[in-house]
């Protein structure tokens, strides 16, 4: 059969279940909705690194589950960040992406958050410290010590990246959340600080867990010829593809040759603490975050979901605080040539991701989508994404493969091997 | 009168503002050859901006001639979105050396994608919109009336670039 009619199209594959998943889970507005809640607003989130704000005074703005956050650094040299609301009639306190309250705005004095529009102010602890014309309008009704900012869970962790989560009772630290999947990388990003180099951002009309399914898929290798040209042999094909708690998973490293690739050469000279020259590992951590370790250079992505059909995708390019200038212009370089903006491989990724959504936009035909290979837990092997969706169906309580219907549990054969998950 | 009044450099000036057009043309046609031919040995290339979002400056895609040459040269072997760009520039500023060996030049951009088949050939394809914005800040050297690109900064203020692309600016 070469072809097949409507019926057989849309029939549900000849595959386990959780070999595949229904492309509603990208395309509906209330699993969407669904998703904010129940997973982004309870989940451990680095939404920037430490860097970004390395003084006293200093604050960063991003948004988690459309709430807006503001991150800033204390006189404490504490990181904490506070919903970026202001309790008074809840404008947004901080408008720019980045900062210092150092100096005074035109509202408000130095070292302090000011609402612009009526100017009262915070201090780096979130603490209200005036409320202009107080007792005229409150008289002994409402005080300072009611109206502090709503803060929240923030950790400095792995490498410096600053976690927030909006869930208050949430029990797991960083640490609990991430089950062990970033081990593989903890020696050489807690060696010595960080520090970011690169920042760009993509608006892509598509679910944020496409994007998500590409980083945890390699399969797509296909889809890039520097990798291919620089990876597929043997090493590359051994790579374990490893699930752990919490739906994070981890492929292992192998030597990338990238003098393969006319024009590049070896980058053995530079790499990172504890890390291979020329070695490359990468972790997926649930909901969607990426870290992607090439040799010379970390890459993070983080992915801000928009609507069931867009993603804000955020890419941050880090070396080590240490880099001298020639080393920290090799390690951009590195980043650049496959990863920036104007790269081989980010725009390839890309390019795939949004004719994906083209073609699972909230009102196309419902389809099925294959996440069935089996190669004992290799590199082409599947199991990252199934990994992923069975955590998804848990949190939902939706089945991936049908989500009208309530998640179960279940074991999914492996016909290429009896290989174990490496599962915390 | 200074160095940029004397007839040689109103020349020169014109040299470089016509240099500078016919490269965004060349560019605009995928001419990438006839672009590095008409820069020199030393030639370096880079795409920057500034981030106020981590108060630094970057570089998006840096390189030499032959660097540039073995980027374009491969794009054949890459997937990319083919949408074509069009370079829209205007030389605000020349500055030739005291010495006539050297000017430097400051052009406002603007580069237009039409759409090919970046998303959905069908519903947007021929559609434009605009693509980037910022300056070339270039470098030039001079050599027996000959002038050449010594060194081109795309000094880009676009952070967003969303799908980006695989074609020098």
């Amino acid at each position: 059969m070469s072809s097949r009619n409507h019926a057989q199209w849309t029939a549900p594959p000849k595959l386990s279940k959780g070999e595949w998943v229904d492309s509603r889970i990208y395309t509906d507005q209330a699993i969407f909705e669904e998703e904010l809640d129940k997973i982004w607003k309870k989940s451990w989130i680095p939404v920037c690194h430490e860097s970004e704000l390395k003084n006293a005074y200093d604050f960063r703005t991003v948004t988690v589950a459309r709430e807006p956050v503001i991150v800033v650094r204390g006189k404490d040299m504490k990181v904490r960040s506070f919903l970026n609301v202001c309790p008074h009639r809840g404008n947004m306190i901080e408008r720019r992406p980045s900062g210092s309250f150092r100096e005074g705005s035109p509202s408000g004095t130095p070292r302090h958050m000011t609402c612009m529009f009526h100017a009262w102010q915070f201090d780096m602890k979130g603490r209200c410290t005036y409320i202009s014309r107080q007792e005229e309008g409150y008289q002994d009704r409402l005080k300072k010590e009611d109206v502090g900012l709503r803060e929240l869970r923030t950790e400095v962790y792995f490498g410096g990246f600053v976690w927030v989560n909006l869930d208050d009772n949430n029990p797991m630290t960083v640490e609990d959340w991430a089950a062990g999947s970033l081990d593989c990388l903890r020696s050489s990003l807690d060696e010595e600080p960080l520090e970011i180099f690169h920042y760009h951002k993509a608006i892509i009309p598509c679910n944020y867990k496409l994007w998500h399914d590409t980083n945890c898929e390699f399969y797509h290798d296909f889809l890039h010829y520097h990798n291919r040209i620089t990876g597929f042999n043997d090493a590359y094909f051994a790579r374990k593809n490893s699930g752990f708690n919490n739906g994070h998973i981890n492929v292992g490293s192998f030597e990338v040759q990238y003098d393969k690739y006319q024009g590049f050469h070896s980058r053995e000279t530079l790499s990172f603490p504890h890390l291979p020259p020329n070695h490359w590992y990468m972790v997926d951590m649930f909901p969607g975050v990426n870290f992607n370790l090439r040799g010379s250079a970390l890459r993070c992505d983080l992915m801000t979901p928009l609507g069931p059909d867009k993603v804000l995708i955020e890419f941050r390019g880090l070396g080590l605080a240490s880099d001298t200038p020639e080393e920290r212009q090799t390690r951009v370089q590195h980043h650049n040539s496959i990863w920036g903006p104007f790269g081989r491989n980010l725009h390839e990724d890309l390019l795939a991701v949004t004719a994906q959504g083209a073609c699972m936009h909230p009102a196309a035909e419902n389809r099925h989508i294959l996440h069935a290979r089996h190669e004992n837990e290799t590199i082409h092997d599947e199991n990252g994404m199934r990994h992923y969706y069975e955590e998804w169906g848990r949190w939902l309580d939706r089945s991936p493969s049908n989500p009208d219907h309530a998640f179960e549990a279940y074991q999914i054969p492996d016909p290429a091997s009896e290989g174990q998950r490496a599962s915390a | 009168m200074s160095a940029n009044n004397t007839s040689n450099n109103v020349v020169i000036v014109e040299q470089i503002k016509s240099l500078i057009y016919k490269t965004c043309l060349n560019q605009d046609d995928l001419n990438w050859g006839d672009w590095l031919d008409s820069c020199d040995d030393g030639f370096e290339y880079a795409i920057r901006s500034y981030s106020p979002e981590i108060s630094a400056d970057m570089t998006y895609l840096s390189g030499n001639r032959e660097h540039m040459r073995s980027l374009v040269d491969m794009l054949p072997k890459h997937n990319s979105d083919h949408s074509p760009l069009k370079r829209h520039c205007t030389v605000y500023d020349v500055q030739v050396a005291e010495d006539g060996r050297s000017a430097t030049a400051t052009t406002s951009l603007a580069v237009y994608q039409t759409l090919l088949d970046g998303i959905n050939s069908h519903v947007d394809a021929g559609s434009s919109h605009l693509f980037l914005v910022g300056r070339y800040n270039d470098r030039f050297s001079i050599s027996d009336g000959q002038v050449k690109f010594a060194e081109r900064e795309v000094r880009l203020l676009n952070r967003r670039l969303d799908k980006g692309s695989h074609y020098p600016i």
